[in-house]
């Protein structure tokens, strides 16, 4: 089967600094995809080369076949991207953000505006889809994202951090969208911290540290490399080179003068 | 901190066991007074935030500049002493500036001062009681006061207390401690009258619109008040002569002035001076007693209206007609796609970011202040109105100056708070970027210009007859061309995806002298050729062509062309 996004041997610098040191991965459809490393790990990094936005790399990033370096735009329509953070102008309504996000997909209008108001209504934002999001909570803003970057039906999604701010009863919502997107053969790619999430959603887990791959495969086989421990400390031993105890001990050690 | 504001704090700190009698804790007191102070010292407020939009540095220092912008201000308001007969009249103009640049100043700077929503989340947790709180809050405001008005009105008492006399400074100082207890009351009552018609969410938005009026106000009276003064019949104005002058606040306290300085005048003196003792405490306390409860509720809603859920908009219809009209004109001036985003975002951002409202709209108010200025200027010596001629400088400078609104908005259009929401370009399928930036760059220009461009169009045929409008369409289309090539040139990058403290001052005082003087000199080369018919009209249709041609190589910019910024 060939791997519908595949990287290879991809470096990137910020001037003098390494971000990227020599990446490689063939991810397949239908996987969802848990990327998680510490701050500074080079997550991002590979995110914005994904989805287009960094063209100056060294190596080849191949989606769906195509040359991310010469197809850029044909693999940006098959890709849908929730930026963490919550980032959007948010004089806008809902729908007029969503209105032009649709433009840029050059979706149809009637399809778009259909799309728009069923997701909508299923996040429980129909009631204030007419006005403006300066004044909307972290979730809401962060559902009216999620539904951006699924709007175009893409067959890629990307996620950074889409849990961030939303309710318990969205959160279930978007983990459970997330099983059923993947099932409907669509690939996933979910950057996170929370562990425990990445634990559960994803069915092969890529962990990135300092510019490299460090560990890849499904948390069952992580678990038997490892030991049979919880994500969040088969993160802490691969990333840190010793249990966060250390950590949390100097932290209480504070206390004692 | 300042030495100033370390005076300031030893001062109002100075009755410690007073304040520990009330049951305050004096060091939770000192600590959270200077805290406030420091995060004053570094918000910018009032005019300067909109000073701050051109000068985007960290700020810090902003009390000592606020210092020096009061005593600027103070020196505005020495013009009244040059005008009228007697003191009546001097000190009736000195207190009314006084009292409406304070209240402005103050009215605009409160909601920093008062709204600080991190006052929820940093001091309320902290076990600090409600009394040591207030009182903080309180001493500040009076800190506050105190550094605006002392400053604004040192100029008057140097001048009083040089050229009147060392009593009638001291009665000054009072008077000007009652006027600003009565500004006080006054912004209090304005405050809660704007909060009784509006929602707390609108009342920012007032505000900002408040802060652009009194930049605006500002600049007018910079420039009309030296007209003024040089009629020479200000000089023998006489403001007991007016009726219903009696009914002014600031009036009293220049006839308390000047009965508490001479002790003569009578009865309706000592009537002045009594209400203008009176008056500000009365005030005062009715503010205290009856208005301070329920404006501390209605400012604990505007800390708290991010949370609620918004309030629909009530004029629904009209709003939706007015998109519907834009929608149109976006459906007809741009292509589908990027283009006709780039229109509408930019539309919408424009009108609704506090951000780019209070750095554009102010020159709008100095454009239109410029505009009133020069046609006064050519009254003449005679009483009637009269035009210039129709070949005039003045038409050809009008139109030429008339796009420094434009240079404005367009060095403003890639700038945002909200830079990080680009990544909305840089995700879906858009082969040029150029395309945004054109869609933006015609916003801008159906926005802010089109307006312009029917008025002085319409202007033009029915003051100066369809003779001169040949050499109006010229400057327009010139104008549109200038504008299309200094976005051509300068926007390289998105709209509103660059964080808008990035300007750098060097280069933009540079870029903005340079790109005024290209329309300067593009006026005097049309100026001219004005009066050749034949070369108006041919310059007209290559202007057109070369609008044509450029909006064309703007649409084409490709990405490698446009800088993203480092840290998206």
């Amino acid at each position: 089967m060939e791997p519908i996004i595949s990287l290879k041997n991809v470096f990137k610098n910020y001037g003098t600094k390494q971000v990227l040191k020599g990446i490689n991965l063939d991810i397949y459809a239908g996987q969802v995809i848990g990327y998680i490393g510490p701050n500074g790990a080079g997550k991002s990094t590979t995110v914005k080369i994904l989805c287009g936005l960094i063209a100056d790399f060294d190596g080849e990033v191949l989606v769906g076949g195509l040359d991310i370096k010469k197809d850029a735009l044909t693999i940006k329509s098959k890709i849908g991207y929730v930026p963490e953070l919550a980032e959007l102008y948010d004089v806008l309504t809902p729908i007029e953000f969503l209105n032009l996000m649709a433009q840029l997909y050059e979706m149809d209008e009637q399809l778009a505006a259909e799309r728009m108001n069923k997701m909508l209504t299923a996040f429980g934002l129909e009631a204030v889809m007419n006005q403006r999001m300066d004044t909307f909570s972290k979730g809401m803003r962060q559902k009216v994202l999620i539904i951006s970057g699924l709007l175009h039906n893409p067959d890629i999604i990307i996620l950074d951090e889409p849990l961030s701010g939303l309710d318990a009863n969205s959160v279930i919502t978007v983990k459970e969208l997330i099983s059923k997107l993947a099932k409907d053969g669509k690939t996933i790619f979910y950057c996170s911290h929370m562990m425990d999430v990445v634990e559960k959603v994803s069915d092969r887990i890529v962990l990135i540290n300092n510019g490299t791959v460090i560990a890849d495969g499904s948390f069952e086989e992580l678990k038997q490399q490892q030991g049979n421990q919880s994500l969040e400390q088969i993160f802490a031993v691969l990333t840190q080179g010793s249990s966060t105890n250390d950590a949390s001990d100097q932290l209480m050690n504070a206390f004692s003068n | 901190m300042n030495f100033i504001d370390k005076f300031l704090v030893k001062l109002v700190l100075l009755p410690t066991s007073f304040y520990q009698s009330l049951g305050i804790n004096t060091l939770q007191l000192k600590a959270i007074l200077q805290t406030k102070i420091i995060l004053g010292d570094r918000t910018p407020t009032g005019i300067r935030a909109i000073k701050r939009a051109n000068q985007k540095k960290p700020t810090s220092g902003v009390s000592f500049s606020q210092l020096l912008m009061s005593v600027f201000l103070g020196l505005i308001f020495m013009t009244s002493f040059f005008i009228g007969q007697n003191y009546e009249t001097k000190l009736t103009l000195y207190f009314s500036m006084f009292m409406f640049i304070l209240a402005s100043t103050l009215m605009a700077d409160f909601t920093t001062v008062l709204i600080d929503v991190r006052d929820n989340f940093i001091i309320l947790p902290k076990p600090v009681s409600d009394i040591t709180f207030l009182t903080s809050r309180l001493l500040y405001i009076i800190i506050y006061i105190f550094k605006t008005a002392i400053p604004m009105t040192l100029i008057g008492m140097v001048f009083i207390g040089y050229f009147v006399g060392i009593w009638p400074l001291i009665v000054f100082i009072l008077m000007v401690l009652l006027v600003t207890l009565f500004t006080v009351f006054l912004i209090n009552a304005a405050y809660i009258f704007v909060l009784k018609v509006t929602t707390p969410q609108k009342f920012k938005t007032i505000i900002t619109y408040f802060q652009i009026a009194l930049a605006v106000l500002i600049y007018a009276s910079y420039q009309i008040i030296p007209r003024l003064i040089s009629k020479s019949q200000m000089a023998g104005f006489d403001i007991n002569q007016s009726s219903f002058i009696f009914l002014a606040p600031p009036y009293w306290f220049a006839c308390a002035w000047q009965y508490l300085t001479t002790f003569s005048g009578g009865f309706t003196m000592v009537f002045y001076t009594v209400l203008s003792i009176s008056v500000p405490f009365v005030s005062i306390w009715f503010v205290v007693k009856y208005l301070a409860p329920s404006f501390n509720q209605k400012l604990a809603m505007i800390t708290n209206s991010s949370d609620e859920q918004p309030v629909k908009s009530t004029n629904k219809k009209s709003a939706k007609k007015g998109w519907a009209l834009i929608e149109k004109v976006s459906n007809w001036v741009t292509q589908n796609g990027a283009e006709r985003v780039g229109f509408m975002l930019t539309w919408k951002m424009t009108s609704r970011s506090r951000d780019f409202k209070m750095k554009v709209y102010p020159s709008l108010g100095y454009l239109a202040v410029y505009l009133v200025l020069m046609l006064l200027n050519n009254k003449g010596e005679k009483a009637g109105f009269e035009l210039p001629p129709a070949d005039s400088f003045v038409y050809i400078f009008v139109v030429y100056f008339s796009n420094f609104v434009l240079i404005t908005a367009l060095g403003y259009l890639i700038y945002s708070e909200k830079y990080k929401a680009a990544w909305l370009y840089y995700i879906p399928p858009v082969d040029k970027p150029g395309k945004f930036i054109l869609g933006s760059v015609k916003s801008i220009l159906f926005k802010f210009y089109a307006p312009l461009v029917i008025a002085i169009l319409v202007g033009a045929y029915f003051l100066l007859g369809a003779a001169a409008l040949p050499n109006f369409i010229l400057g327009v289309c010139n104008q549109a061309l200038i504008i299309l090539t200094i976005a051509y040139i300068t926007i390289n990058q998105m709209p509103f995806s660059v964080l808008a403290g990035n300007k750098t001052k060097g280069s933009s005082v540079v870029k903005g002298l340079f790109t005024m003087l290209i329309p300067v000199s593009v006026g005097f080369v049309h100026y001219l050729i004005r009066s050749f018919m034949p070369v108006v009209v041919l310059l007209t249709v290559l202007s057109c062509i070369a609008i044509w041609m450029i909006m064309d190589s703007i649409k084409n910019k490709n990405w490698e062309q446009i800088k993203v910024q480092e840290d998206w």
